[in-house]
């Protein structure tokens, strides 16, 4: 047996590297991740976060199940003959469950570190209110692309593997990659603006949770009966304003073709830049007022 | 930075919020040791703090910190730590990862921010419940975290905001001691904002004293307390007659309840304490050196400003 002996070298000064800013944004940005999936958390902090990741990969498993068994018992090429949901419809169907992931997630990156006050330790170290929240914004943004696009990679896998050839499927659709990569970012995007700036205005989780929920489930049917109720311009623009609608009409113009939420929407009918730049201003001005108010924020 | 030069300095800083005069017209320097900045409520001691930080700006005059002055980068609060007086702390997370997680904030590379603070966490003495999570801790080990993560990337300067606040007696001499070896044995220079004068006078060098936005006081403690240094004296008899002795001789004599001080004295007077006894014919029970408090002090220029 050895025996060890324990020495106290008392204080040690640090003398190493300092990486200022650069590595305080990339900390809050890891810390964000982390705490949007319950990674490093107990049980409970994991349960709801990737609830909704498996339900949205769900659902493309299931259309990519239902592609494929449509090809084997109906011949090859029955999918698309059967006009069954594919990559230009899947954003439409899963939206409700992203927003309300979203509804649920985001408040846990914001309200949590300005209820408890640890805010007040990111702003004495070199980091601005800005760089805190850009750090938070990008880690739910990316938290959000792996919830839009890892469906999408599922059920391209799913649809190719249930075709005869797969090779040839990815061939005749390799176009689809880029466009639900693109529609995905631009859900995401949208998505997290909103979220993040609701969570920002309390310090409970709940509020910014039910309240994001209502709105996005409210903005659904009123505006789409008032709109149909009302017709005429006034009608298609009241039905911009359905909040659910917004990044789908996004999603058509970069798939051409109109999904199935937005088939019975007036502002369908408007010219797709008004659509793009109704997107571009729900988007940008909310992540603005969030940097907005951050960017002045002292302990 | 040389040996010597100051840490921080205010030249003629001032903070106005609309008609509120938070800081006027101050100006002090704050060197390598422990520096107590005392005030009441409202007196500006936070403020001055906040400026030092660079959170917000100073309506006019200058503040530097370590050299820079704060106004132009958020760099410098690489070097300077910072413990609130209020809650700051995860409740759902552990000690080392909310201390390794500030360490990698505050610019340390993620391996070295581990090693650190494991190795704050065992000189703030909270080794054995690092893994625990902080929403389960005491008050006085929540105090721990807040000045182990104020420390955790090696300052230069830490700031103490309020340190024994909450803390039962035993809590506050812990901390206390901790702020002590903070300079004394890690070498990291301490501002510590506080309105209790005995815990200033117990753990600082030098203090700093605002009321109401402006500076009052500033030097060394024992400046301040050497000033007012007394000897007090208590006889068995002949009270009244040494008393008249001592007076004779020029000496200033104040009742102290059963016996004696003499304020001010120097190194003579105790030859004359000595002579005064042998005429009165006072039998001596105890003669001792004494110091005011801070608190007596600074309740006495109360009164005094007051009167």
């Amino acid at each position: 047996m050895t025996a060890g002996t324990v020495f106290d070298i008392g204080y040690q000064r640090y003398t190493g590297p300092r990486e200022g800013r650069g590595r305080g944004r990339l900390a809050v940005f890891k810390d964000g991740l982390r705490t949007a999936l319950g990674l490093g958390r107990g049980g409970r902090a994991k349960v709801l976060p990737w609830f909704f990741i498996v339900v949205l990969a769900a659902i493309a498993l299931i259309m990519a199940l239902i592609a494929g068994a449509a090809e084997r018992f109906a011949g090859p090429g029955a999918a698309e003959q059967l006009n069954l949901p594919s990559h230009a419809d899947y954003y439409a169907i899963a939206s409700m469950i992203v927003f309300v992931f979203a509804a649920v997630v985001a408040p846990e990156l914001l309200c949590r570190d300005r209820r408890e006050g640890v805010i007040n330790l990111y702003l004495v170290r070199p980091l601005t209110g800005s760089d805190y929240i850009v750090a938070r914004w990008g880690a739910f943004l990316t938290v959000m692309l792996a919830a839009t696009w890892l469906p999408q990679i599922i059920l391209l896998i799913g649809l190719a593997m249930g075709d005869a050839s797969p090779v040839g499927y990815l061939r005749d659709h390799w176009l689809d990659v880029p466009r639900f990569l693109a529609a995905g970012l631009a859900m995401a995007a949208y998505i997290t603006s909103l979220a993040m700036l609701t969570a920002s205005f309390t310090t409970r989780r709940a509020y910014a949770s039910v309240f994001l929920v209502g709105l996005f489930v409210i903005s659904t049917p009123f505006t789409l009966g008032l709109a149909s109720e009302i017709g005429g311009a006034a009608g298609r623009w009241l039905s911009m304003f359905n909040l659910t609608n917004i990044p789908v009409h996004v999603n058509d113009l970069i798939f051409g073709q109109v999904s199935e939420i937005t088939e019975d929407a007036p502002a369908r009918e408007l010219p797709g830049a008004v659509r793009l730049g109704w997107y571009f201003a729900w988007t940008i001005i909310p992540g603005g007022v969030l940097w907005f108010r951050y960017r002045r924020l002292t302990p | 930075m040389a040996p010597g030069d100051s840490l921080l300095t205010a030249e003629h800083l001032a903070k106005h919020y609309g008609d509120v005069v938070a800081l006027n017209d101050v100006s002090f320097s704050i060197f390598e040791g422990i520096t107590g900045i005392l005030g009441e409520n409202g007196a500006g001691k936070s403020t001055a703090i906040k400026i030092f930080l660079g959170l917000i700006p100073a309506t006019s005059g200058s503040a530097t910190v370590l050299g820079q002055s704060v106004s132009e980068s958020v760099g410098v609060r690489a070097r300077l730590g910072y413990m609130p007086e209020h809650d700051c702390l995860p409740g759902h997370v552990s000690a080392a990862e909310f201390l390794t997680h500030m360490a990698e904030v505050s610019g340390l590379p993620p391996s070295t921010a581990r090693t650190r603070a494991a190795d704050t966490l065992r000189h703030t003495g909270l080794f054995e419940e690092r893994y625990r999570a902080i929403g389960g801790y005491s008050t006085g080990m929540k105090q721990r975290v807040k000045l182990g993560q104020a420390l955790v990337h090696d300052p230069a300067m830490v700031f103490l905001d309020e340190p024994t606040a909450g803390l039962d007696p035993i809590g506050r001499e812990e901390m206390l001691a901790l702020v002590r070896k903070t300079y004394r044995e890690f070498g990291i220079s301490v501002l510590l904002s506080s309105h209790l004068m005995a815990d200033v006078e117990r753990t600082c060098d030098r203090i700093i004293v605002l009321q109401g936005g402006r500076l009052v006081q500033s030097g060394t403690v024992r400046h301040f307390t050497k000033e007012t240094e007394t000897v007090f004296i208590e006889v068995d008899d002949n009270r009244e007659r040494l008393v008249a002795a001592l007076e004779r001789r020029g000496i200033a004599v104040a009742a102290d309840g059963s016996g004696l001080t003499i304020e001010g004295p120097d190194e003579s007077v105790y030859d004359q304490v000595r002579d005064a006894l042998v005429e009165a014919q006072a039998p001596l029970r105890r003669m001792a050196p004494r110091r005011r408090t801070l608190t007596e002090l600074f309740q006495g220029d109360r009164h005094g400003a007051a009167t």
